[in-house]
């Protein structure tokens, strides 16, 4: 009998609050990533090693990424972006060890990515026009425009989310599907698949939510939007 | 299908608190240390700018000092020059005051030479002379004395040349002054012979010649002189 993708997994419950299985793994691989980042940056040198120069390699790449988006300063991004594409990327993979579900796959995470960034780009957009500069985006370029670019600020993130979530929630299902009928080993190429289709995926919910960024920060849209990304995908 | 409020707003810190972490310990510490790479390469790149125009500063210092060694030697080269040209001058002035001063001398000393050897010549000439007219006018008979040894040496000939002398045409006494008619019987007499003619000859000096076309026979004083000198010269020259 497959369990419903659809349906949560409560672990344990603490007090009244039930504790998913998505939760559990997202804390897991907080505790990796944070582990990990402190075992590599706390002996940082000038000349690097080989795993100092894949890391200064990757934050040296968004940067670029960022930089090739936003005009400006790319730190003021990196945070976000670059904790979207961690985050999503290991989840994602980490459908790879036996028994562990992505959280990617789980509508919740998906749509707590999504607030984030919905929040995130409304902050964004308000610190570098102010309020009433921000406001007025949504009137460009014409008033007309306005009832427009208000739903499409929500349908965007919807659809950042549902994006995600039926990518990853699918392969899961399929793989899942598969593997109950054909054993241990014919699922391997569709995981094989499924790492192409995470990184893909992470590598385009960071880049959306840096356009989306990068259209309130500009007003008038981003510098160099990549395109059609969006409905793409 | 049900939407999780609980997982949701635990996915969301969760996120949260992952953004926290990862910009704590990844990211601000990366950027950190690629930034604090970027200052130490500008650094370096400002110091081997700083290097490079001091490098070029002491390369213009060296072309500058190499400029100044060139004119210097070019001055220590021209006075060297000079002075070799002055040195030259002098030692050729002096060369030629010190030749023309051994010309000096060779020409007073071949001049003393040549005088000296003139004085002497003319010693010798005089002694040659002195001895020649000794030895001539030591031989010289007086005018009867001429006309008997012309008969002598006439006798003293080979008859061949004695009849060839005598038979020939115009047959005559030389003398060096006209003969009186008893001096030119007293040569008739004393040769034996008759009817010949007579003719003065100034360059005998002295003396009494017969001569005729085909020969004659000496008996002067200007062939003793004659003689004498051939004898003498021949005499040094052995």
């Amino acid at each position: 009998m497959i369990q419903s993708p659809l349906s949560g997994d409560i672990l344990f419950s603490i007090g009244p609050l039930g504790i998913d299985k998505a939760v559990v793994t997202t804390w897991v691989l907080i505790g990796a990533l944070g582990f990990g980042s402190w075992a590599v940056t706390r002996r940082l040198t000038l000349r690097p090693g080989k795993v100092q120069a894949v890391v200064e390699l990757v934050v040296t790449t968004l940067d670029a990424q960022i930089r090739a988006t936003i005009a400006g300063e790319p730190a003021r991004f990196r945070p976000l972006i670059g904790t979207l594409l961690l985050y999503i990327l290991t989840a994602n993979w980490s459908s790879l060890i036996p028994g562990v579900e992505p959280p990617t796959a789980r509508l919740e995470t998906d749509a707590a990515l999504a607030v984030i960034v919905f929040v995130a780009t409304i902050a964004y957009g308000i610190r570098a026009q102010g309020l009433g500069g921000y406001l007025a985006s949504f009137a460009r370029p014409s008033w007309v425009m306005v009832p427009l670019n208000l739903v499409e600020q929500v349908t965007r993130n919807f659809s950042l989310m549902v994006r995600l979530f039926g990518n990853v929630m699918s392969g899961v299902f399929v793989i899942g599907i598969v593997l109950t009928l054909a054993g241990l080993l014919v699922p391997i190429p569709l995981m094989a698949l499924d790492l192409l289709t995470g990184a893909v995926q992470a590598y385009i919910f960071a880049i959306l939510a840096l356009v989306f960024i990068g259209s309130a920060v500009e007003g008038e849209g981003s510098r160099n939007p990549p395109p059609k990304q969006e409905k793409d995908a | 299908m049900s939407f999780d409020w609980v997982t949701f707003g635990f996915q969301l810190v969760n996120v949260l608190v992952l953004l926290a972490i990862l910009q704590h310990f990844l990211f601000r510490p990366v950027a950190e240390i690629i930034a604090k790479r970027q200052a130490e390469t500008q650094e370096a790149l400002r110091r081997a700018e700083a290097a490079e125009q001091d490098a070029g500063a002491a390369e213009r210092a060296a072309e500058e000092a190499r400029h100044q060694t060139e004119a210097a030697r070019h001055d220590v080269l021209t006075a060297a020059q000079d002075e070799a040209e002055a040195q030259r001058k002098a030692i050729l002035d002096a060369a030629r005051a010190e030749a023309a001063s051994l010309v000096q001398k060779a020409t007073a000393q071949a001049q003393a030479t040549v005088t000296g050897a003139a004085a002497e010549t003319l010693t010798r000439a005089r002694d040659l002379a002195e001895v020649i007219a000794r030895r001539a006018l030591s031989a010289q008979p007086d005018g009867a004395g001429y006309a008997a040894r012309l008969a002598q040496a006439l006798t003293a000939l080979p008859d061949d040349q004695r009849a060839a002398i005598l038979s020939g045409a115009n047959l005559r006494l030389a003398a060096p002054a006209p003969l009186s008619a008893a001096d030119q019987a007293v040569a008739l007499a004393a040769l034996g012979l008759e009817n010949i003619g007579f003719e003065q000859d100034q360059s005998l000096i002295a003396g009494l010649e017969l001569r005729s076309d085909t020969g004659l026979v000496h008996n002067s004083l200007a062939h003793d002189l004659d003689r004498i000198a051939q004898a003498l010269t021949a005499e040094a020259a052995a």
